[in-house]
């Protein structure tokens, strides 16, 4: 089983701030969004467990993206692909279809994915890789076992846990909860220095262009007229009171 | 020429999902001269029909097989494309279920249609279709537009609207048949519904929620505390759950419960959209965290800001004087 486990890089979610016009520091530290390292870790897990043959990790993004393909190396993957892109060029849609392109081409059985990301978070990238490559799609994946020629997936939904099979190829979504990733240890990021990162220019690759496009981010505006307490607990747990008072909440 | 605009229904067990009867309202205001047509997917559901079918729509189908009992993206895409072809709509509505945010992306990517998802509004402008949503995990937002060519899909989060209320005309139902033959890839083999462990819940006017600002399993036991002050219960974040703080029948948001309580109080939930869209229903919301850029805090009527180990005993206790405990 070959697999295919593509990651975005994203800012830090736990550091970005926005500043009134909607923008956030260039600074902002940027990391392998979170549900893509769930995806990692268990597309490794099945290679060390001898169910998967090979695991390449793939990114669409700037060239600083690169980082981001060098985790999944250091935590275990066989190599790398990075298609540079401006940040302009990214549209989901435009990204599914280069990452189902890849999978296509390169006989993947098992597209494994985060199932959503921090920043845009639309969680479009995964159900549309698989219409694209006519495979079905498994969202919301928490547990996942290899069986014959298919795999044993369980998701969580409203519902509860529903155990669901699926034939291969196949497109999987992970949530958390699926593993506990791991850090990278200094062996993993020595050996990944020498796994190779093949790069390709985005132009090589059929995109329709944005098909859906942006506006400026900005802030919500208060549903409601709220009182913020910052002062020693005491003095805001009496204010508190007071205003559940008024409320008739007390 | 395509027009009106088609609200998908999901039921479960042949009962509604709630989140799909919010999307009445918005597709009315969308349909302009174009009707409003229902599809309401599942096993055995008469019932469900019916009930939609008075809630101010123009028309509803159904796709009734017992192979769609549970969900599956490909029983769901086979009937929603079928109505769509007797239909003809210009644009389709989905609820931002688990279900919902797998079949608009992918249903527009069957057909290089477009999709908008997670959107809290949408409406047209002329042709183009603009969409408010949460980015950035709730942090932000922003209006995503698109001008689409065929049938547009768009996917509105959970909470962001009312429910359509009953009493509103009785629409025809007409049943669709659909061959799904052995279409469905994906395969139901079991499903674990939690057990309803503190099933209060649901039905609490008062709901205390702890996210991972708590720390560990036992800082839940103020927040025990502060419930019981307040003859209220306690509910989780995902990330709690995942962490096995607590049980999964106390979660809330996306993956778990959706609970519209008189009073609910998060304490170390930062309000990641995930676990809003299971409360953002609730009637006053106070919001305890140390980080004030926490988005909990814009939807918050009453917002503590610092450690939430010094305001939460402080606040029992407080509590506890006010109601003479």
């Amino acid at each position: 089983m070959k697999i295919l486990v593509p990651v975005k890089q994203v800012p830090d979610p736990n550091a970005i701030r926005f500043d009134a016009s909607g923008t956030f520091a260039s600074s902002t530290p940027r990391v392998v969004n979170e549900y893509d390292q769930y995806a990692i870790e268990e597309a490794i897990r099945l290679k060390e467990s001898g169910a998967a043959t090979e695991v390449v990790v793939m990114t669409v993004g700037p060239a600083s993206a690169r980082d981001a393909v060098n985790r999944g190396l250091a935590m275990g993957a066989d190599r790398g692909l990075l298609v540079v892109a401006t940040d302009s060029d990214l549209e989901a849609a435009d990204v599914a279809s280069i990452i189902s392109a890849e999978a296509r081409d390169g006989g993947y059985d098992l597209v494994l994915v985060g199932q959503e990301t921090s920043d845009g978070g639309s969680g479009v990238v995964g159900p549309q890789v698989a219409a694209k490559l006519g495979v079905p799609i498994v969202s919301n994946v928490v547990s996942l076992e290899v069986g014959d020629g298919k795999l044993s997936l369980g998701r969580e939904v409203e519902d509860g846990r529903v155990t669901v099979e699926s034939p291969l190829p196949v497109v999987v979504c992970a949530l958390t909860g699926l593993n506990d990733p791991r850090s990278p240890s200094l062996k993993g990021i020595m050996a990944a220095r020498k796994k190779p990162v093949q790069e390709t220019p985005i132009a090589s690759y059929e995109t329709n262009g944005a098909d859906v496009s942006w506006g400026k981010l900005y802030a919500e505006e208060r549903v409601v007229e709220g009182t913020i307490i910052e002062t020693d607990a005491e003095s805001a747990a009496r204010q508190v009171v007071e205003l559940l008072r008024e409320k008739k909440l007390v | 020429m395509a027009s009106g605009v088609l609200v998908v229904v999901e039921t479960s067990a042949g009962d509604i999902r709630e989140s799909s009867l919010e999307l009445i309202g918005p597709a009315r205001s969308l349909a302009g001269d174009g009707g409003v047509t229902a599809l309401v997917i599942g096993s055995g559901v008469d019932a469900a029909a019916a009930d939609v079918a008075g809630r101010g729509v123009d028309r509803v189908l159904t796709v009734d097989n017992e192979a769609l009992s549970h969900y599956t993206t490909d029983g769901y895409t086979a009937a929603i494309e079928a109505a769509i072809g007797q239909v003809d709509p210009a644009l389709v509505l989905l609820a931002g279920t688990t279900s919902g945010r797998d079949l608009g992306p992918y249903l527009a990517a069957r057909t290089d249609s477009v999709c908008l998802t997670d959107c809290t509004t949408v409406r047209w402008d002329g042709s183009t279709l603009v969409g408010t949503r949460p980015v950035y995990q709730g942090k932000m937002l922003t209006d995503v537009s698109t001008t689409p060519s065929g049938v547009a899909f768009a996917v509105l989060r959970g909470g962001a609207n009312p429910v359509a209320v009953a009493g509103q005309g009785s629409a025809d139902v007409e049943a669709l048949n659909v061959d799904l033959g052995d279409s469905l890839r994906v395969k139901v083999v079991d499903v674990a519904v939690p057990p309803a462990g503190d099933s209060s819940l649901d039905s609490a006017e008062t709901v205390v929620v702890g996210g991972r600002g708590m720390g560990s399993a036992e800082g839940f036991a103020m927040l025990e505390e502060l419930a019981a002050a307040l003859d209220g219960a306690v509910g989780a974040t995902r990330a709690v759950t995942d962490l096995g703080w607590r049980p999964h029948s106390e979660q809330i948001g996306q993956t778990g419960k959706v609970v519209r309580p008189k009073l609910y109080i998060g304490v170390g939930v930062s309000g990641a959209v995930q676990h809003t869209v299971g409360m953002q229903g609730a009637e006053t919301i106070v919001a305890i965290n140390r980080d004030k850029d926490a988005p909990l805090f814009k939807l918050a009527a009453i917002g503590v800001v610092g450690d939430l180990n010094e305001i939460v005993p402080a606040l029992t206790q407080e509590i506890k004087a006010a109601r003479g405990k």
